[in-house]
């Protein structure tokens, strides 16, 4: 892709230096958390005299220690699987059925469509917390009587509550990407012989790639990130529940804390690095020239 | 192989009817080109056939067989698209395997006709690339490769050379009827260029507006024409029309007096028409310097073209198109007549636009 060579050059500048104070908090936030992690005191008031550099919280970190005395212990490999399920969960759910919702909403006329997709925006304005009491009351009414059943339980409940949240906007989403693909494929594809749902399968799906792990990354984060509605459901503690109740505690070194916390960020920062490169990546249509 | 006989389709998309009452019938093996300007129900039309589009009324009938209700995959047809639809996410190779897969051929099998076929249309060594990575010449042949592989009954083109430069539609659509014949398979092609109808097709059908003006062989389309529209769009340049008056036994034609061509005497005098519209094609024509008999007019412009030559000649106003033998030159303002071949005229009632002599159909 290559933009018009021609175009002006005077306020490039200035855009982005405005761009580069704009993101300056959040790049300094997230400097001073992951320097902090390598010092044995936090750097966060700036002055360069309280960097003493160490590994040491890192390898308490992956040690499982919370506190520097020693004293309280945790699987920080435990809580990090605990996220890495919740998230990866919300992110199948969520794309697994916005893929065949938006192909329904995008391509197949049946009755009660466009209500529907006023209704998924609807959906979307209630933010999670203003639900959380309904979805509480509906977690206590089918919370499981056996107690092996519960842990279980509450990962399948959060996941579904959570991916819940995400589904009517990304559902949009994916109609957005299925409507942007002509026609003809499909047409192609039903007089090559194929059922709907073949063609969803084998041609719909792999044309709009790019737009499937948009979708399914945003609700990775989404999962990974949550903190009300893990902390509400989930019986076990995610690296969000995990660092925010720490964070105030006496008992817990902050420099450590800080080191968890780069965990905790890191997907993110991946994510955002690799996204350029993987929302621009797409197909060169059918046609040439 | 077989005969598709189309009994008054009428196709309206909401309140806007793209086909109004087209009755066709494509004999078993025959190249039947749908000829018709942009929006004309072209597409519309072979959509229908495919099954894509369900008629709002009328029926379909492959052979004896009514498939008016039967879905694409089960009325064997193969389709190639006006933007030919390859898979962008598929090789070639399984861009033409893909309704074979489908079908659930064995492996050998499909193998062994993508072969077949990619030999026949000169891509085996194209089967290992993507769509993206070959010219346009060489996509409109996966295309086509594609809608073959299947063996369908009935092949329906859209447009398929429209993406292509003038060179490479000249060859391929020689080749592309050589196929058809060679294969012997019953073909409809759509096209808006009157040149390619006229060259590959076995009979026209020229569409208006969701209508169908005249089905024919090209000499009957384009020597008889039923509709001054069909006059008018096929040819290159196309038929001349001039508004003429019925003056027994002469037509008075912008100031100049021409006799009724001898054809038309009794019919002029049966129908008893006053205001007709005189047609006739460039060749049919010849063009002298000064006055005589004819009409006459000036030379408003001279376009030499190899072997053959325009010149555009203004009568009283009116301006029409004859081709000059080769060697001889106008200049602009000159005074010349325009002598027409008489078994060549095309008279058409005003009103209508029809030709005289389908006026009573
Ligand atoms: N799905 C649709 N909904 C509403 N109107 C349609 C639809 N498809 C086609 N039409 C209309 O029907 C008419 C015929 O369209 P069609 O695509 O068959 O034209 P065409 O002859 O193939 O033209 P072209 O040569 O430009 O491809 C057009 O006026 C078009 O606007
Ligand atoms: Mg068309």
């Amino acid at each position: 892709m290559k933009d018009v060579e021609t175009r002006p050059k005077r306020y490039e500048r200035v855009i982005i230096l405005a761009l580069l104070l704009a993101s300056l908090p959040l790049i300094l936030g997230f400097s001073l958390l992951t320097i902090s992690s390598l010092s044995t005191n936090m750097v966060t008031n700036l002055d360069p005299d309280s960097f003493h550099s160490t590994l040491e919280n890192w390898i308490n970190l992956f040690k499982g220690k919370i506190a520097t005395t020693g004293g309280i212990r945790v699987n920080i490999w435990r809580i990090t699987l605990n996220t890495l399920v919740v998230a990866l969960g919300v992110a199948g759910v969520v794309t697994g059925i916005s893929a065949l919702a938006g192909y329904s909403l995008s391509r197949i006329d049946f009755r009660g469509r466009k209500i529907l997709m006023v209704l998924l925006l609807i959906l979307h304005a209630f933010p999670g917390v203003a639900l959380i009491v309904g979805v509480y009351l509906l977690y206590r009414l089918t919370f499981p009587q056996s107690h092996d059943l519960v842990g279980l339980y509450s990962f399948i409940y959060v996941i579904l509550a959570r991916a819940a949240l995400e589904i009517p906007m990304s559902i949009w989403l994916m109609k957005g990407f299925f409507d942007t693909i002509p026609w003809e494929f499909e047409w192609s594809g039903i007089i090559d012989g194929a059922s709907r749902i073949t063609v969803w399968r084998k041609i719909m799906l792999p044309l709009i790639k790019p737009g499937v792990l948009a979708v399914a990354l945003f609700a990775f984060l989404a999962g990974w990130q949550d903190i009300i509605y893990v902390r509400t459901f989930l019986i076990h503690p995610t690296l969000a529940t995990f660092i925010e109740a720490n964070i105030e505690a006496e008992y817990s070194h902050m420099p450590l804390i800080a080191a968890a916390g780069t965990v905790y960020l890191l997907p993110t920062i991946i994510f955002f690095i690799t996204a350029q490169q993987l929302l621009l990546q797409s197909y060169s249509g059918g046609i040439k020239g | 192989m077989v005969k598709v006989i189309l009994d008054n389709i009428t196709k309206r998309f909401d309140d806007f009817a793209a086909l109004k009452g087209v009755t066709l019938e494509i004999t078993d093996k025959e190249f039947m080109a749908l000829l018709g300007p942009s929006g004309s129900g072209k597409s519309t039309l072979l959509y229908t056939i495919a099954g894509i589009y369900r008629p709002t009324s009328g029926r379909i009938y492959f052979d004896d067989r009514d498939v008016t209700d039967v879905p694409p995959k089960d009325r064997n047809v193969g389709l190639v698209f006006q933007n030919w639809a390859l898979y962008p996410h598929m090789k070639v190779f399984d861009n033409i395997a893909f309704p074979l897969e489908l079908r659930k051929f064995p492996k050998e099998e499909i193998a062994k006709k993508v072969k077949e076929v990619a030999e026949m249309l000169r891509i085996e060594t194209l089967l290992n690339r993507y769509p993206w990575q070959l010219s346009g010449g060489q996509q409109q042949r996966v295309a086509i490769a594609r809608a073959l592989v299947k063996e369908p009954d009935v092949l329906l083109l859209d447009e398929p050379l429209s993406n292509l430069d003038a060179l490479l539609r000249l060859e391929v659509r020689a080749e592309l009827k050589r196929l058809q014949k060679e294969l012997g398979i019953t073909a409809v092609y759509v096209t808006h260029d009157q040149a390619e109808a006229l060259a590959m097709a076995d009979r026209i059908a020229v569409i208006k507006e969701g209508e169908i003006l005249q089905v024919g062989d090209p000499d009957e389309v384009y020597y008889k024409p039923k509709y001054r529209f069909v006059g008018g769009f096929l040819g290159s340049p196309p038929m001349n029309f001039l508004d003429a008056e019925v003056q027994d036994p002469y037509l008075d034609v912008y100031g100049n007096r021409i006799l009724i061509p001898i054809q038309y005497r009794e019919l002029v005098k049966k129908l008893g028409v006053r205001k007709v519209i005189l047609g006739f094609r460039p060749h049919d024509a010849e063009v002298v310097r000064g006055v005589a008999e004819g009409l006459v007019g000036t030379v408003y412009s001279f376009e030499p073209l190899g072997r053959e030559q325009i010149v555009t000649v203004s009568v009283n106003g009116a301006s029409l198109k004859v081709f000059a033998p080769e060697g001889e030159h106008f200049t602009f303002g000159e005074q010349v007549t325009v002598k027409l071949r008489e078994d060549r005229i095309i008279l058409f009632d005003k009103k209508t636009e029809k030709a005289l002599e389908f006026l009573e159909e």
